[in-house]
């Protein structure tokens, strides 16, 4: 991935720092020509296309109110704010050039005491350069695809070194190269949750990482946890810090050596506990390998072990599942309990562009998964089951409300992705803008409960027919026949249109095989040559039995194809430009 | 907890190479590059060697390499023997004189600088 810096000071070694960095997604970096930052983000072209831009620049460059205000010359504060707001625009404007945009937002070094106890009154910088970054931050509120990262937490991590004066006058380089480490950290992380490779699942032992002692020797009554103790209340905040991630949309599951009755009690009955069994996705507690049991876990849960993290007080543990399941991440966990909530609250792996109402609930949506597997475990056929699930499929067209959760599935979906494409808002907003090309999201619920928005299909008219472009399904909806209706769906839409084929062409990767399956069950024909799938219009693509399906009668808000009939009403479609 | 004039061995200098003095600022120098190194192209990056050329003919750090050496050298001298150093003093860079040329040239100018006996600098530097 290329990543384009751009800055009114020297970023050189920030560009080392990154082509340096191990870590995944690896990047190469593109720096723009020394002092520019509007020409390189309203013409990138003139140095080559780049995916991802960084834009870190000096407050007192960007905002001369500011300069004045640092000289304690004259200046107005309106001022300032207009020049932040033209900055905010430039961004804006230069959106489209890139996937995403990381705008580093404004500091000062610590140097600068201003105007002493009133540099944060009336007038004085601090106060000034506080309202900048809260207006930027207001400006780039509604720009998907541009971030504004905290630059004043790198550096804070560094503390009275971050800024060199020696560097600054020999090369036009404030910062230390600490402060860049710092920087490269975040821009991994942020570059992650862009493409979607953030984790979605923490799985944690139990004695001596949730609660001090072991359950099994002292007893649920007698464990560390809360009270007047200092390790009691470091492991609450421990806990704090788990539902704080369960509260974002991150699963919890448990991998513990114990008894699974004694430990199940134990996060039931004592007082103090913060996390109740309920807050647990799943389990395994028991005397097996931890491995074993956490490859098990994150089977159970849908979810490739790239999205797993695994936390556990003892080295030996640690070690394990490090070199048994490499994907799984381990972080390195502190000997000292009091570090355990800090450690967590530190870790980058877990960020996400979004937060929608499908990540606050989903560990809801893991529970009713498990009365589900409880249904078909009681009913005599898998058809019976699908029937009983009483499934209905609403589909809607791209809207303001359901784009952020339409990208981050697009973005996060890995298991049933016909191709894995990956984009961002702007991007699938662009995409969209073509005539011939059409996106229905699918919003899930059965007798147990609402899945959410767990669907997408989208499809390109060609001369004749149509490809399917998006084919992706959450895992957590996977195997109960949606899939089939969405095909339905589209083949009906395609067939209303007079169209004569419906084709997806399947692009492999290393965790859709469940998708590959899908549509060798699917009824299509295959070409293996081109990996493409067909179905001749010419025949009703059958609707699965026993899902209802629910058509929205107008898109909401403002959509790419807000004035267009969509899906909702095949009857009345007509995409313009469209022969058969 | 040892100073470190109290590095120097009975009978030689402190500035000599392979006094413990010496020694001791050789290994701030070495810490020194290893994080510079982090920093630079693979192609770029620099020895643990007395000889290594930090400025001049043959040496392989552009200008920004080593001024982000100098000021992590600095750092990291501060940080062993408790005082600010500023290395670009007494001309470093002339051909003739400069105490930038190699590795341990650098070493033996910082050597003969007046450092403040301090307590625990050894065990800060190892």
């Amino acid at each position: 991935m290329k990543l384009h810096l751009i800055s009114d000071f020297n970023l050189e070694t920030l560009g080392h720092f990154l082509e340096n960095d191990g870590s995944s997604p690896k990047v190469s970096v593109v720096l723009a020509p020394f002092g520019q930052v509007f020409p390189p983000l309203l013409q990138p072209s003139q140095s080559g296309t780049s995916d991802f831009a960084v834009v870190w620049t000096s407050p007192e460059k960007i905002v001369p109110a500011f300069a004045a205000a640092l000289d304690n010359a004259a200046f107005s504060e309106d001022q300032a704010v207009s020049e932040v707001q033209q900055f905010a625009d430039c961004l804006r404007a230069a959106q489209k050039h890139f996937r995403a945009i990381f705008v580093v937002s404004w500091t000062v070094a610590s140097h600068h005491r201003g105007n002493g106890i009133r540099s944060l009154k009336a007038r004085g910088p601090r106060k000034l350069l506080l309202k900048m970054n809260l207006t930027l931050a207001n400006e780039l509120e509604d720009c998907s695809g541009t971030y504004l990262l905290d630059g004043q937490r790198w550096t804070e991590e560094i503390g009275k070194n971050a800024y060199s004066p020696k560097l600054w006058y020999m090369t036009k380089t404030p910062f230390q190269g600490g402060v860049f480490r710092q920087a490269v950290s975040d821009l991994k992380a942020a570059i992650s949750t862009v493409i979607g490779a953030s984790r979605k699942l923490v799985i944690v032992d139990l004695d001596n990482t949730l609660w001090n002692g072991v359950v099994g020797d002292l007893g649920w009554e007698n464990l560390g946890l809360g009270g007047h103790d200092y390790l009691g209340e470091a492991f609450l905040d421990f806990q704090r810090a788990l539902k704080s991630l369960r509260n974002r949309g991150i699963l919890l599951a448990i991998a513990s050596k114990n008894e699974e009755s004694v430990a199940l009690e134990a996060l039931s009955k004592h007082p103090e506990m913060i996390l109740r069994p309920d807050d647990f996705s799943a389990w395994r507690i028991n005397w097996n390998d931890k491995a074993a049991n956490i490859a098990e876990l994150a089977a159970e849960l849908n979810l490739g072990l790239q999205s797993a993290v695994f936390i556990d007080d003892n080295p030996v543990e640690r070690a394990r599942v490090s070199e048994a399941l490499p994907e799984v991440y381990v972080p390195e966990w502190p000997h000292d309990k009091t570090l355990f909530a800090s450690t967590l609250r530190e870790l980058n792996c877990f960020d996400s562009a979004y937060v929608t109402a499908e990540d606050t609930s989903r560990h809801r949506m893991y529970a009713t998964e498990k009365q589900r597997e409880s249904l078909r475990k009681r009913v005599s056929s898998a058809a019976d089951w699908l029937l009983s699930l009483e499934t209905e499929v609403a589909v809607e067209e791209l809207n303001d409300a359901n784009c952020p959760r339409v990208v981050q599935l697009l973005n996060k979906t890995n298991q049933m992705n016909l191709t894995t494409r990956r984009l961002a808002e702007g991007e699938l907003r662009a995409w969209l803008r073509r005539e011939n090309r059409r996106l229905w999201a699918f919003r899930v619920k059965d007798r147990f409960g609402d899945s959410g928005l767990t669907g997408i299909l989208s499809l390109e008219i060609e001369s004749g027919g149509a490809l399917i472009t998006d084919f992706v399904l959450s895992c957590r909806v996977m195997g109960r026949n949606v899939e089939r209706a969405m095909v339905a769906l589209a083949a009906e839409h395609c067939s209303a249109l007079g169209l004569r084929k419906l084709s997806a062409v399947y692009i492999s990767t290393r965790k859709n095989k469940p998708c590959l399956d899908f549509w060798m069950s699917s009824g299509f024909s295959y070409d293996e040559k081109e990996s493409r799938f067909t179905w001749p219009l010419t025949r009703i693509y059958p609707s699965p039995d026993g899902i209802r399906i629910r058509r929205q009668e107008e898109p909401q808000g403002d959509a790419p194809h807000a004035s267009e009939p969509g899906l909702a009403d095949p009857a009345h479609a007509s995409l313009k430009g469209i022969t058969n | 907890m040892e100073g470190i004039k109290s590095l120097e061995t009975p009978g030689s200098k402190g500035s000599d190479p392979g006094s413990s003095r010496f020694d001791g600022i050789l290994k701030v120098i070495y810490e020194s590059v290893s994080e510079l190194n982090l920093q630079l192209p693979e192609g770029r990056r620099i020895e643990k060697s007395p000889a290594t050329i930090l400025f001049g003919a043959g040496g392989k750090l552009d200008s920004l390499a080593l001024a982000n050496f100098i000021v992590i050298a600095e750092q990291k001298l501060e940080e062993s023997f408790g005082c600010r150093i500023d290395l670009t003093q007494d001309d470093p860079f002339s051909p003739a004189t400069g105490h930038f040329g190699t590795i341990r040239s650098l070493a033996t100018y910082v050597s003969k600088l007046a450092l403040p006996e301090v307590e625990g600098s050894q065990s800060r530097s190892e």
